[in-house]
């Protein structure tokens, strides 16, 4: 029982250090000889191999052994990262997946392929005609010294503890080449001393051929007593430079402390650093990259997302019952539990806000496999294509990110099959033969927006109006405009493509995309030009949780308007709004379309005699809802209404009030497309 | 599976009444009774599906029990009330909330006092009847309720007096 926790809590893990093991190898492919990449990618073998052979993954564990000392003739130089090479290690990363689902290998296919690869790579690695690698310059050995910047100011009441902190820098003094300045500017005139308290700080040199967790490790007892910053300043010994420790020490009499501004300053200014110097000339934003990468696995936890879902859902009871407290305690004219009341709901928001913000996650997280992806197809299909992320820190809510990586693999392998064109026909059209497909993501509003955009042979309107009225989708008399032609292409059954290959093409798909994208309430819509390519526009909700709503009445019941599609609010009379003609009105001199909720909905009863007419944002531009009453504004925690209502499509869900009631909220894209549809035929 | 073998051995119905006449649901399934609250209708949606209501915080949708059986809509009187059951949905088990004309009591019947339903000269239709049983003096339909809501049929037979 419990060795299988430890086997799934691994599995887990195994997981990501394969995720991370494909990322690394992605970035290495573009950049061979960095070799902070290739330990990288050593590192995540080696954990995958270290932790299989612990919980009786032998298969995974021994696959994976070869593949590192593979890679362990790489980081000495025996051998250099080619095409061969980084296919087979793909390779190996998918297989390593199979085999953590099936260690037994079970199945056959897995079995055999586990066979032939084990043989590729020991072919590999005893093949030796590659060795004329020219070394790199420089030893090795010297160039994994690096020299680290350590700035540690102990609490003054550490003593308290039992920790003496100059046993600590003794420990730093074992790792390596050290330099110690003593800062005493904090020591209190002699009759404020208290013997008890600690007053020094320290800024220390190191210049060790560990790395930075292992020095953090030093101070691992001390973490929360303590200010500890550790940075490394340069990649070689630069403690043994007299001119340069001379400096140092100087500054470091002259002003209260030195800090790393200052050491970087030094180290530029007496260029001792020449490759870190380099690097961060030319690849700055890689620089930034790796670093923000090595913060996150320090400062993150791992929490299961059954707890989060859990906790979402506490949320939303709590936002919900926040609301019935707020309401109860208006009513009791209490001043006392007024102000309460109004405490807890600040906090029951910066709560809600808070726990939003944590089932938040980057779009970052789907990418390596849309990279995958786009290497493999691409190859496989003869294209040469880039892929090129731009916003992929933008944040959704985990659901949206898990729902949504099937959709955007199968566009981008829309775009990969019939986008972008053979490197030949791209060079006749005048274009780089390397193709290029963008994934944009930013926030607008309370949406975001995921954009993949390739520069392939574009979408003919043409084309797919012939293809339509074939299909009898629609007839040779309807005039569509191009978005509305577009649009087609996610008709259930609809292909294009003339051949039907292997990747696409065969009419589903696209549809299927659409239909998953309106279930976590975005909708999608294409752009094309010919010969200069497409453009699909994801739109999505933040959250799918909860939305800021207008509420407002139709007869005797209450409708939440999501807020971020309403534009203005009109008061309007009922006469006249009855005796317009075809539904459009003048409101400040510009004319809209306008649909009658109380009407459209199926109300009998009696409209009130002035009402109200909400613009709200469509497709096409601003569109008026007419309504009875408008209360204001209201945080709406959707639910679901449920199987039985799963083919209510103006709804998109429930939220319950402050006094208990329901009230449903409307989707008003979907609501005024199928109305507009209702009012053509009538017309 | 479990949990159905163990539900079975009970022999506890709760009996509501539709109309003049009387049926029973198997208590496994009753959740819950609630007195009639405000009922949030849902636009566009068919009759017998009368909106939905707040359960504790959960979104539940409330069936007219009346209408599932081809009779007219449920009048709102003291008596009414919404029986909260968990319905086997296409694998699915769901939760709704059934109007009846008011619920009468728990019954306890044995396996041998339920009778197969008559398939002829019964108004309603045999497959969503799980049998009758004499309790009283009185008739009390036995209803496979997971067979009752999960299907979009009237319950009624179609060539009954009732008009439709």
């Amino acid at each position: 029982m419990s060795i299988d926790k430890f086997k799934d809590k691994f599995k887990e893990e195994a997981s990501d250090n394969i995720n991370d093991l494909e990322n690394a190898l992605l970035e290495l492919e573009k950049n061979t000889t960095n070799k902070d990449l290739i330990e990288r990618v050593f590192r995540a073998m080696h954990s995958l191999k270290g932790g299989g052979a612990m919980f009786g993954f032998t298969a995974l564990s021994e696959f994976t052994h070869n593949l590192e000392t593979l890679y362990d003739k790489v980081r000495n130089g025996l051998k250099v990262i080619d095409r061969k090479i980084l296919d087979i290690t793909f390779e190996a990363a998918d297989h390593m997946k199979s085999l953590l689902a099936d260690e037994l290998m079970t199945n056959n296919e897995i079995k055999t392929k586990h066979k032939q690869l084990a043989a590729n790579i020991e072919s590999l690695i005893s093949d030796d005609t590659q060795t004329d690698v020219i070394p790199k310059s420089g030893s090795s050995s010297e160039s994994s010294i690096k020299t680290y910047y350590i700035y540690f100011e102990p609490n003054p009441d550490i003593f308290a503890n039992g920790t003496n902190p100059l046993y600590l820098i003794d420990e730093l003094n074992s790792l390596g080449n050290c330099k110690v300045f003593a800062h005493f500017n904090k020591i209190p005139p002699i009759d404020e001393i208290d013997i008890n308290k600690c007053y020094t700080y320290w800024e220390i040199l190191l210049a060790t051929s560990t790395d930075e967790n292992s020095i953090a490790d030093v101070f691992i007892f001390v973490e929360d007593q303590c200010k500890l910053e550790i940075d490394e300043v340069a990649d070689n010994d630069i403690t043994i430079h007299a001119d340069f420790i001379h400096a140092i020490t100087r500054l470091a009499i002259e002003k209260k402390d030195v800090g790393i501004v200052e050491i970087k300053n030094l180290i530029k200014k007496l260029k001792l650093n020449a490759n870190v110097a380099l690097a961060e000339l030319n690849e700055p934003e890689k620089r930034i990259e790796s670093s923000k990468v090595k913060e996150t696995t320090i400062s993150s936890i791992r929490v299961s997302s059954i707890k989060l879902d859990q906790m979402m859902n506490l949320v939303s009871e709590l936002v919900t019952t926040q609301a019935r407290l707020t309401l109860f305690a208006e009513k009791t004219n209490n001043t006392e539990l007024n102000a309460i009341v109004e405490n807890m709901q600040k906090l029951s928001r910066q709560i809600r806000d808070n726990a939003f913000d944590i089932v938040l996650i980057p779009i970052e997280t789907m990418l390596i496999r849309f990279q995958r992806l786009v290497r493999d197809l691409s190859q496989e299909l003869k294209k040469n294509v880039v892929f090129e992320a731009i916003g992929a820190e933008t944040e959704l809510d985990k659901t949206i990110i898990e729902t949504l990586t099937d959709p955007i693999l199968h566009i981008l392998r829309n775009c990969l099959d019939h986008g972008i064109e053979l490197p030949e026909v791209r060079k006749k059209l005048g274009k780089p033969e390397q193709g290029k497909i963008i994934l944009k993501s930013f926030y607008s509003g309370t949406n975001v927006h995921i954009q993949i955009i390739d520069d392939g042979a574009g979408i003919d309107p043409e084309k797919i109006r012939k293809k339509a009225i074939q299909k009898g989708i629609i007839s040779e008399n309807d005039e569509l405009s191009d978005t509305e032609i577009f649009d087609l292409v996610f008709m259930p059954g609809f292909s294009t493509a003339e051949n039907v290959t292997d990747v696409s093409g065969r009419g589903v798909g696209m549809d299927v995309v659409k239909r998953n994208i309106n279930e976590l309430r975005g909708d999608v819509v294409v752009d094309s030009e010919i010969n200069k390519g497409t453009t699909l526009t994801i739109r999505l909700p933040l959250t799918l949780s909860i939305i800021d709503g207008l509420l407002v009445r139709i007869d005797n019941d209450l409708y939440v308007i999501p807020l971020s599609v309403v534009n203005k609010i009109h008061v309007v009379d009922h006469d006249s709004i009855s005796s317009k003609f075809n539904n459009l009105i003048v409101l400040d001199g510009v004319q809209y379309s306008f649909f009658v909720l109380r009407n459209e909905l199926g109300y009998k009863s009696e409209p009130p005699k002035t009402e109200r007419l909400i613009l709200v944002s469509y497709e096409t531009g601003l569109v008026g809802l007419v309504v009875d009453e408008v209360f204001g504004e209201n945080q709406a925690v959707l639910k679901s209404l449920g199987k039985l209502y799963k083919n209510q499509a103006l709804i998109s869900g429930a939220t319950i009030l402050g006094d208990g009631t329901v009230a449903l909220v409307l989707d008003t894209n979907k609501m005024i497309k199928k109305f507009s549809k209702n009012s053509e035929i009538i017309n | 599976m479990m949990k159905n073998d163990s539900l079975i051995k009970i022999n506890s119905y709760l009996s509501f009444k539709l109309g003049d006449d009387e049926f029973a649901a198997h208590v496994g399934k009753v959740l819950n009774i609630l007195e009639l609250v405000k009922i949030t209708p849902v636009p566009k949606s068919p009759e017998y599906m009368k909106g939905v209501i707040n359960l504790r915080g959960a979104v539940l949708p409330i069936i007219d029990t009346r209408m599932k059986f081809g009779m007219s809509p449920t009048q709102f009187t003291q008596n009414t009330c919404i029986v909260v059951m968990e319905i086997l949905m296409e694998k699915d088990t769901i939760q709704l909330g059934a109007l009846v004309d008011s619920v009468l009591s728990v019954v306890e019947i044995e396996d041998d006092q339920i009778q197969p339903p008559p398939s002829l000269g019964s108004k309603y239709k045999s497959e969503f009847i799980l049998g009758v049983a004499k309790v009283e003096e009185k008739f009390i339909m036995i209803l496979d309720m997971d067979k009752v809501f999960s299907s979009d049929e009237l319950i009624l037979v179609m060539d009954s007096t009732e008009d439709l």
